[in-house]
């Protein structure tokens, strides 16, 4: 705690020391993940896809100068693939060793700790310190509900049960984030026990500085551009916004390519970057290339 | 500049989010009040992010914490632009029960009927008991208000079951394809340390989501009505949205024990009712916004409209292509099919007819069975995934020699079971 307080004393050199490792925030992000820190409460960010929610959990990590453990939910996940597992080939080994070498061996012995694969989510409860690791669990929404109930004992207490072992109680709770892409509603209990935060698009002198941030060397004309088109993008009719990410992918490819100044032919070159849907791209060409650099 | 004077100002504001909708607990306005001690908020845009970080719980809430905000610290939120279209949805959610324009939609039949094509109508016979049998096969748009009340409670009978798919969770299953270590060396211990019996699991089969989309526009009217109710009845995992000129989210809405206040509640989170129709519109709305994003992937997904067409019937074939790209099924529940000269002239359904599965009537309590078999029915060509009977757990082998066997044979290795070997 004490050293939380260290890292992050207040909103504003918490902002500076996120910029510090490229990742710039605004004032309510920055007042967001430092509530998170300080509370301590786990955090939920949603938001547009490629806006940086994931990003946000790494930079806190490399502020914190402590381990990311990432769990990517998927449909389906459950506790032996977030939280544990028995490393079955070997209990079976240890049985047949024990076995022909005479031994006896307690079933207490074969569901210890030598026996555990770690998952990500008692990884992060059990990382030693000095500082509490950063745990992101990304795309919540994309698990069914019983993982959802599963998760509140880990949220609320940052303590795991084992039936085998006892109740894990992690001695640095991780500082947690969650993202959702809003598939589906969360359920309410879950969101009782976090912060909230809702990232929008950052606005465009600061997507400039963002993207130029993640792009070393690329020029401030190509880069603004670049952002002035993919604003437009996003306001016109597309099915899939493209976000910073489709910013910064698109800016790189210009840059690979050595294109300096985005016209309508580095557009249509470069398209498959920042438009991922055939779809997309139609409507773009539709409305002409031109109208997206002014 | 801010208030000194803490807990009244917690309190009081949270007391005011509460009154706006907002699910603010006394758990939330605590820890409100320790965020405040944490960052000492020199500016009111400070004030702000800490009240929403820790009061919000979701985006949708935005709109009415904002306007609390604004009365009771008088100054308006910081400029942020609004994810367009998911705020406005929300701000509807967020005031359950407040009483919108509009709303007439269900308590007032025969308002908004102008609209309707003239076309086979029963001659309006009298009725004065609820006779369950006339009831049932009577068109909903002949339907008197106490009618509609003894249609709700025939309906709750009714039961929709979605076809099933595999998940990726695995379940125990004698004859499964996968083998459960976890299981085999738990019965291992019993003998010895020998993993005789394979314990065995299976993937999880799972019922589809549904996903229903109900026309509230003009010249559905009548229908909606006994629409919504059906849309109470789907159950679980089902996810509700109503559309006229726009789209309305009402999963949550419909989401109590009682219809009359679900329906209430719904009507109340929708402000088009008896309006035109955007069938188009509605549909690339749901597409971008629910549906891409993974709610009609794999799903059955049901629309209840005349397909009458206010904008363009383009928008609806291109936008109906995109879903079907997505769904399982689309089955389009019009009540004008049952009317005997019946061809899909109108704009919107003939453009959406290619992307159906089926095209059912659903005109009446009867015609609704046919609605629940088109949902039930498996998607051409597949084979519906057998769900294994439940079984009980086998029980595992004894180590104790069976009387009159020579051999110390766990039990359950007989040939009388089929097999001469252990299966490994």
């Amino acid at each position: 705690m004490n050293d939380l307080e260290h890292y992050a004393p207040d909103v504003e050199t918490l902002a500076r020391r996120l910029a510090a490792v490229d990742y710039l925030v605004d004032e309510g992000l920055a007042t967001s993940l430092f509530l998170s820190l300080r509370l301590p409460q786990p955090i939920l960010l949603e938001g547009e896809a490629g806006v940086g929610k994931t990003e946000a959990a790494k930079a806190l990590a490399q502020v914190l100068e402590t381990p990311l453990v990432r769990l990517q939910c998927y449909d389906g996940i459950d506790a032996a693939e977030a939280l544990y597992e028995w490393n079955y080939p070997r209990q079976l080994l240890s049985i047949r060793l024990a076995d022909s070498a005479g031994e006896k061996l307690s079933e207490a012995d074969l569901f210890g700790s030598d026996y555990l694969i770690r998952r990500p989510l008692l990884r992060a409860l059990e990382h030693p310190g000095p500082r509490p690791a950063v745990l992101l669990i990304d795309e919540i929404d994309r698990a069914d509900d019983d993982f959802e109930a599963f998760l509140l004992e880990l949220l609320a207490e940052a303590a795991v049960t084992i039936p085998e072992l006892g109740t894990i109680r992690a001695t640095h709770p991780p500082v947690i984030v969650l993202t959702s892409n809003r598939t589906r509603d969360l359920h309410d209990a879950v969101k009782r026990r976090c912060l909230y935060h809702w990232i929008d698009y950052p606005n465009p002198q600061r997507e400039v500085e963002i993207v130029r941030r993640r792009v070393k060397g690329a020029s401030e004309t190509l880069a603004v551009s670049v952002v002035g088109a993919v604003g437009r993008i996003r306001d016109s009719d597309v099915q899939k916004p493209p976000g910073i990410a489709e910013a910064i992918d698109w800016l790189r490819a210009l840059e690979l390519l050595g294109i300096v100044e985005l016209d309508a032919e580095a557009l249509e070159r470069t398209l498959g970057s920042v438009l991922k849907y055939g779809d997309d791209q139609e409507v773009l060409r539709a409305l002409g290339l031109e109208s997206l650099v002014s | 500049m801010i208030a000194l004077d803490l807990p009244p100002l917690v309190a009081g504001f949270g007391r005011r989010l509460h009154d706006a909708g907002l699910p603010v607990t006394p758990e939330r306005a605590a820890r409100f009040a320790e965020a405040l001690k944490l960052t000492n908020p020199v500016a009111r845009t400070r004030l702000y992010w800490i009240a929403r970080a820790t009061l919000l719980s979701d985006i949708s809430q935005r709109p009415a914490f904002d306007r609390v905000f604004a009365e009771v610290f008088g100054t308006r939120a910081p400029e942020v632009q609004a994810p367009e279209g998911e705020a406005r949805e929300a701000s509807d959610d967020a005031r359950p029960g407040t009483p919108r324009e509009g709303e007439s939609g269900i308590g007032a039949p025969g308002a908004g009927r102008g609209e309707r094509e003239v076309e086979s109508q029963e001659a309006p016979v009298p009725v004065l008991a609820s006779d369950e049998e006339l009831l049932r096969s009577k068109r909903f748009d002949a339907l008197e208000p106490d009618e509609l009340a003894a249609l709700y409670r025939l309906m709750t009978r009714l039961e929709i079951a979605t076809p099933k798919r595999r998940t990726r969770r695995s379940q125990k299953a004698r004859r499964g394809e996968h083998i459960d270590l976890r299981r085999t060396l738990r019965g291992s211990l019993r003998t010895g340390g020998h993993p005789i019996r394979l314990a065995r699991k299976r993937r999880r089969i799972q019922p589809r989501r549904i996903v229903m989309l109900c026309d509230i526009s003009g010249s559905m009217e009548p229908y909606s009505r006994a629409y919504l109710q059906f849309l109470t009845i789907a159950g679980h995992d089902a996810e509700a949205f109503v559309f006229a000129t726009r789209l309305t989210r009402i999963t949550r809405a419909l989401a109590t024990k009682s219809p009359e206040r679900a329906i209430r509640r719904a009507a109340a989170a929708a402000p088009d009712w008896s309006s035109g129709t955007r069938i188009g519109e509605a549909l690339r709305t749901f597409n971008d916004r629910h549906g891409r994003r993974g709610m009609a992937r794999g799903a059955v997904i049901v629309i209840l409209s005349d397909g009458w067409e206010r904008g363009e019937p383009e928008l609806v074939g291109r936008e109906m292509e995109r879903l079907s790209r997505l769904a399982y099924r689309i089955i389009w529940v019009n009540p004008r099919v049952s009317a005997a000269n019946f061809v899909p002239r109108a704009g919107g359904m003939a453009a959406a007819l290619p992307h159906c599965d089926a095209l059912v009537s659903g005109h009446s309590l009867d015609a609704l069975a046919e609605v629940i078999d088109a949902i039930g029915a498996e998607r051409g060509g597949e084979p519906p995934p057998v769900p294994e009977p439940e079984e009980e757990e086998e029980p595992w082998a004894s180590a104790t020699p069976q009387p009159g066997s020579s051999v110390a044979m766990p039990s359950g290795y007989g040939p009388a079971r089929g097999r001469t070997t252990p299966g490994w």
